[in-house]
């Protein structure tokens, strides 16, 4: 998968699963997900395990930081630009 | 009779024996028993001061893991009155109903949720006096916006500083705190706690885990739920610290308890279940932790041994109690060789009476069952608290004599068992609707009433959904057709219920299945939803 594909699909799941409306004009790939309510920190629980999915592979829990999830950019950098 | 103890003498105490440990943590910040006493102490006198009437029965408390909002709940108890949590996560409009329910003249708040309250203050003609605590010089001049000119806003510059105020007057009807839980007919019911409740409970506490100015609790709940009674008065009581996590630190548990060193973890069972599902159950990954505990829903059985595993130096109990009888009031010791014998459906027993509680397990008379039946709990003792605010008719029927006794019993509206005389009791789950969604407790029927009102329908069920043996993840609603469309729905439904509390999913019926008694049938509902890949 190629990077807009990837971004696309993490933000699809926050579109499935945030409380608030995700408007086009509001949302970038930079929003503060948290910070902007679209999704809780049990949220990001989920979140973590989706992105395990489509990475194949089982991240390291000792490694990660909260500031990973930050927005859709910081988590496409983190988890998926290396590989 | 002797003189009733406050609640915050636990608290004073501790201020004069260890005036220079941490009372409180957030982030990378500390503030120490005598900086908490001396800030609050300046909130009680600013408050005493300006108060004709005298000092207020009730102070809000309009803030999250802020010095500010825990200076507030300090002051509040240093004045002899009680506090009433509020959540600036929660909708505006469940604030407001709050706030004019429990006629609030005085809140503490903290700068960041300021802009918030005074939004929310504007459909408050009552006149109200706003304490920012943290609301510095550098930060400005403090003004009021439009519609709250009948409101007073106190900052850090006009904070009253008299020295520290000392052990206050109370008598024994005293209340705590008010706080309002779930009503199943749409409005929130406000249960009055007493300080001889919480002392209460947090005697037998700190007795039971030897609580001691080296233990460091975490601080998972918000001060909404009453669970955060325990983190705030346990602790203060022996002189302990109350560690509040950080938002990233909320997001990986794991990090929280190694970071803070915690001593004593005390959490909803989600929290170990969202752990263990992220593989941060690892063995002896938690030796820091001489006690962890568990309460607010159903706890499973496989969390439960991994969690001992990763804190293998602590002992493991789970609580359970509503708020009604003050924090919790039963517990179970999880012990690896009879606790699997003894649990049920995979659920960890709810155990045993806390001292002092006795315990009836009823039928729909209200007479005891005999050892082995199921029935409904009904508790009393010194937990039992006074009922619930301005409402007679909901107290009685909840608050209730059973056939041949001579107290008052609280109707817990859970279903229990005994297998027999001595073995723990068995949560089997409620006699009615409500559910636990993360822990937090919801009547359906509340929800299911903003809906009927939101959307104009004559119909709305809500159940909870995806279902697991600890209670639901979410919620879902059906709702018959009206003229409102879904999404202005579930805006609307937004304005007026907490986040756990919003259905995540919206779907119109036509014809209700019903069952035999002709109410609707909830689980052919859910059946037909899961059937259409719901």
């Amino acid at each position: 998968m190629d990077e807009a594909a990837v971004k696309l699909k993490l933000k699809e799941w926050i579109v499935e699963r945030s409380k608030i409306p995700v408007i086009d004009g509001q949302f970038s790939y930079d929003t503060n997900i948290i910070e902007e309510g679209y999704l809780s920190s049990l949220d990001i629980v989920e979140f973590i395990l989706y992105i395990e999915s489509l990475l194949g592979d089982e991240l390291d829990m000792e490694e990660l930081e909260p500031e990973m999830f930050t927005s859709t950019n910081t988590m496409y950098d983190t988890f998926f630009a290396t590989v | 009779m002797s003189e009733p103890r406050p609640l915050i003498a636990g608290f004073l105490a501790s201020a004069t024996q260890f005036p220079d440990r941490p009372a409180l943590s957030i982030q990378s910040d500390q503030w120490t028993y005598a900086d908490l006493h001396q800030r609050a102490s300046d909130i009680t006198h600013t408050i005493s001061a300006h108060a004709e009437a005298g000092f207020p029965d009730l102070v809000g408390v309009f803030g999250h893991r802020s010095v500010a909002a825990f200076s507030g709940v300090v002051s509040a108890l240093l004045g002899g009155g009680a506090y009433v949590p509020l959540n600036p996560t929660f909708p505006s409009e469940r604030t407001l109903q709050m706030v004019e329910r429990a006629a609030l003249t005085w809140i503490v708040a903290e700068r960041e949720a300021l802009a918030d309250l005074l939004q929310i203050l504007q459909s408050v003609s009552r006149p109200v006096s706003i304490i920012v605590p943290d609301f510095l010089p550098e930060d400005g001049s403090i003004s009021l916006p439009e519609g709250c000119g009948q409101h007073r806003l106190i900052g850090a510059e006009d904070l009253l500083s008299q020295g520290l105020v000392g052990l206050p007057d109370i008598d024994s009807d005293q209340l705590a705190y008010l706080l309002f839980t779930s009503g199943s007919t749409g409005i929130p019911k406000g249960v009055k706690v007493k300080q001889s409740n919480v002392a209460a409970f947090v005697d037998v506490m700190v007795e039971r885990y030897g609580v001691n100015e080296n233990d460091r609790l975490s601080q998972t709940f918000d001060l909404t739920f009453d669970l955060s009674a325990f983190d705030m008065f346990v602790a203060w009581e022996r002189g302990a610290c109350v560690c509040c996590p950080t938002l990233g630190e909320k997001m990986l548990p794991a990090k929280y308890v190694k970071s803070q060193a915690l001593t004593i973890w005390f959490s909803v069972p989600s929290t170990a279940i969202m752990m263990k599902r992220l593989r941060m159950l690892k063995p002896d990954s938690y030796p820091t932790l001489r006690y962890s505990l568990f309460c607010g829903e159903a706890l499973p059985l496989d969390v439960t041994e991994a969690f001992q595993l990763s804190a293998p130096d602590s002992i493991v109990e789970n609580l359970y109690g509503p708020t009604e009888l003050t924090i919790a009031c039963t517990l179970y010791r999880y012990n690896q060789k009879t606790t699997a014998g003894e649990s049920q459906l995979g659920v960890v027993p709810i155990g045993y009476p806390y001292p002092n509680m006795t315990v009836l397990i009823v039928d729909e008379t209200l007479h005891e069952v005999a050892v082995g039946e199921a029935g409904e709990l009904l508790m009393t003792g010194p937990q039992l608290s006074a009922g619930y605010w301005q409402d007679e008719e909901k107290t009685a029927a909840a608050f209730v004599v059973p056939p041949g006794k001579n107290e008052v019993f609280y109707r817990t509206g859970d279903r229990v068992k005994q297998v027999s005389d001595k073995a723990p009791l068995l949560y089997l789950g409620r006699v009615d609707n409500q559910i636990k969604v993360q822990g937090y407790r919801v009547e359906l029927g509340e929800i299911e009433a903003v809906l009927r009102d939101v959307a104009q329908a004559d119909i709305a069920i809500a159940i909870g959904y995806p279902e697991g043996i600890e209670g639901a993840e979410g919620i879902i609603a059906f709702v018959s057709p009206s003229a409102i469309a879904d999404k202005q729905v579930s805006a609307a439904a937004a304005e007026h219920l907490p986040g756990y509390m919003q259905p995540r999913d919206l779907i119109r019926v036509e014809e209700f299945p019903l069952n035999a008694n002709g109410k609707v049938d909830r689980r052919a509902l859910l059946n037909s939803y899961v059937k259409q890949g719901g």
